[in-house]
């Protein structure tokens, strides 16, 4: 699974799942903190479509956690103060970047979780559609 | 005249921060930040939108701090942001891609997906509750339990959009088109294609002019809301040359990605997800005339852009017609100069400086009280 779709379905998703799959890395390998869960910022670039040029909205306060698996390093960076959640996501991070074999298994669980997320949205929209106007064209009046 | 270097007051200034500590809690009751989060959402979204940093929770502590004075409450958070580095840039976020709580346009009734109101205050009587006077927990969970209830029960009747599927995307939410993309295929509009340049960033390198499009849009989405809202009003009321029409406003939460901060980033699906962030965006439609190559003329429409933090209607649309003007300056109006503009509408710079007035200025007053003293000795001389 890729990541993006992977940070997606773990931020948006119930994040006992992020930590179930930190934990068991946790148990098996050895996992090198390189910077400890801390505060910055992201930029965030905005495509404006009246002359479809770019421009800076603003930022947006992250925490953000870098550890090590196997030479290789994962990051964690989410929006809002997160501490443990970027941790469980650099930890993830870093798992598939090494190649883990745990990482195998774990594709259904976050494709089920996607389906949640799915479902979810799709009722939140479903319930904002009733406030969806139906016009009503009125009869004309003839003189 | 000589400048002489005064000190005190220490005391007095320390007790003074005290005293206004004591006027926040002087009623023996404080509230929580998580209050001010969940029950001021405008005002959170209006402070993080002029401080242009987006997080609910540093919003609402800023509130709290400041005791609810936006003003004050957008100063800490830039404040505070200063101290923060800044260590991504995010991907370019599409509007496209907002998840909708709010859609509507002024000047199309029937527009694909629809006119959806969502949360709106637009249609409210504007009479005061006086019932959210005692309004208690217990009657709050059972509005929204039954509320909840309620709308589990509408969907369970089939009124889904699986069925009817409008406007839906491949991810199971609403994706709904753009209006203005209707008026670019009938060439009522321009079409542009995409600008990639690296946009300005005013909080990097200080504006200069003529300004760059991408430094007039940043300045005017962290402006203050009653600046920005004011302008936008005497343009219309005939302080500037346009006549525009909401084309669409659209509110909702757009996922921000970041790339590996280490190595590049090109697989657009090799990127990090952050989370969402809710945005309000308006397109202003403004007709206009245009010269064509042979000379004859024709009327195009034009689009103001508007785009902010948070649900921020009024200012957002400002925002659009405060574009346009700005886009076409006429000398015969102030809201078309930039300088005028971009020079007076952020928050913290225009009421730092008013409030600096507050500060002593005993040597700036008394060299002009002497001054007014000598020409009056002079003028009684010249009398006698």
């Amino acid at each position: 699974m890729n990541r993006k779709k992977r940070t997606e379905i773990l931020i948006r998703g119930r994040h006992h799942l992020a930590k179930s799959f930190c934990e068991q890395i946790n148990r098996t390998y050895s996992v090198d903190l390189l910077e400890k869960p801390n505060h910055s910022l992201v930029m965030v670039k905005m495509r404006e479509t009246a002359k479809n040029t770019r421009f800076y909205i603003g930022e947006v306060f992250v925490t953000e956690c870098k550890v090590k698996i196997q030479e290789k390093i994962g990051i964690g960076i989410v929006k809002g103060n997160e501490p443990e959640l970027s941790y469980y996501l650099a930890v993830i991070d870093a798992a598939y970047c090494a190649n883990l074999p745990i990482t195998q298994l774990w594709g259904s669980q976050l494709e089920e979780e996607l389906q949640c997320i799915r479902q979810n949205q799709q009722i939140k929209f479903d319930q904002l559609l009733k406030t969806k106007v139906n016009f009503e064209t009125m009869d004309e009046e003839l003189s | 005249m000589t400048y002489v270097a005064v000190k005190g007051g220490t005391e007095a200034i320390e007790e003074s921060i005290r005293r206004i500590k004591y006027e926040r809690i002087k009623h023996g009751k404080t509230i929580g930040v998580d209050e001010i989060q969940c029950g001021m959402r405008s005002l959170v979204d209006q402070v993080m939108s002029e401080s242009s940093l987006y997080s609910e929770v540093l919003a609402a502590l800023s509130i709290k701090q400041a005791e609810g004075n936006p003003e004050e409450a957008v100063f800490l958070m830039r404040a505070y942001r200063s101290t923060l580095p800044r260590n991504h840039y995010s991907r370019t976020v599409d509007t496209e891609n907002m998840n909708i709580m709010r859609r509507i346009s002024a000047s199309f009734k029937d527009i694909p997906g629809g006119q959806i109101l969502g949360p709106t205050v637009d249609y409210t009587h504007r009479l005061l509750d006086f019932d959210l006077m005692d309004e208690s927990m217990d009657e709050v969970n059972t509005w929204k339990m039954d509320y909840e209830s309620e709308m589990m029960q509408y969907l369970k009747n089939g009124n889904n959009s699986l069925v009817d599927h409008q406007g839906l995307g491949d991810r199971g939410i609403a994706r709904l088109p753009k209006v203005i993309d209707y008026l670019r295929k009938e060439e009522l509009m321009i079409d542009f294609a995409d600008d990639d340049h690296e946009p300005d960033d005013v909080t990097r390198r200080s504006l200069e002019f003529p300004s760059s499009r991408s430094q007039r849009l940043q300045i005017l989405t962290r402006g203050q809301t009653g600046t920005v809202t004011a302008l936008g009003y005497a343009i219309i009321r005939g302080y500037g040359a346009l006549h525009p029409t909401v084309g669409e406003l659209r509110i909702g939460e757009v996922p921000i990605h970041v790339g590996h901060p280490l190595e590049e980033t090109i697989d657009e699906e090799d990127t990090y997800y952050i989370g969402d962030i809710c945005i309000t965006e308006a397109e202003m439609l403004i007709p206009q005339t245009i010269e064509l190559p042979d000379g004859n003329k024709e009327i195009q429409f034009s689009i103001g852009y508007g785009a902010c933090y948070g649900q921020n209607e009024t200012k957002t649309i400002a925002m659009g017609i405060l574009d346009h003007a700005l886009e076409y300056s006429n000398p015969h109006y102030p809201t078309h100069d930039e300088e005028f503009v971009l020079y007076h509408i952020d928050s913290v710079e225009a009421t730092g400086f008013i409030s600096h007035l507050k500060m002593p200025h005993y040597v700036t007053f008394q060299s002009e009280l002497e001054r007014m003293r000598k020409t009056k000795t002079k003028e009684k001389g010249n009398d006698a």
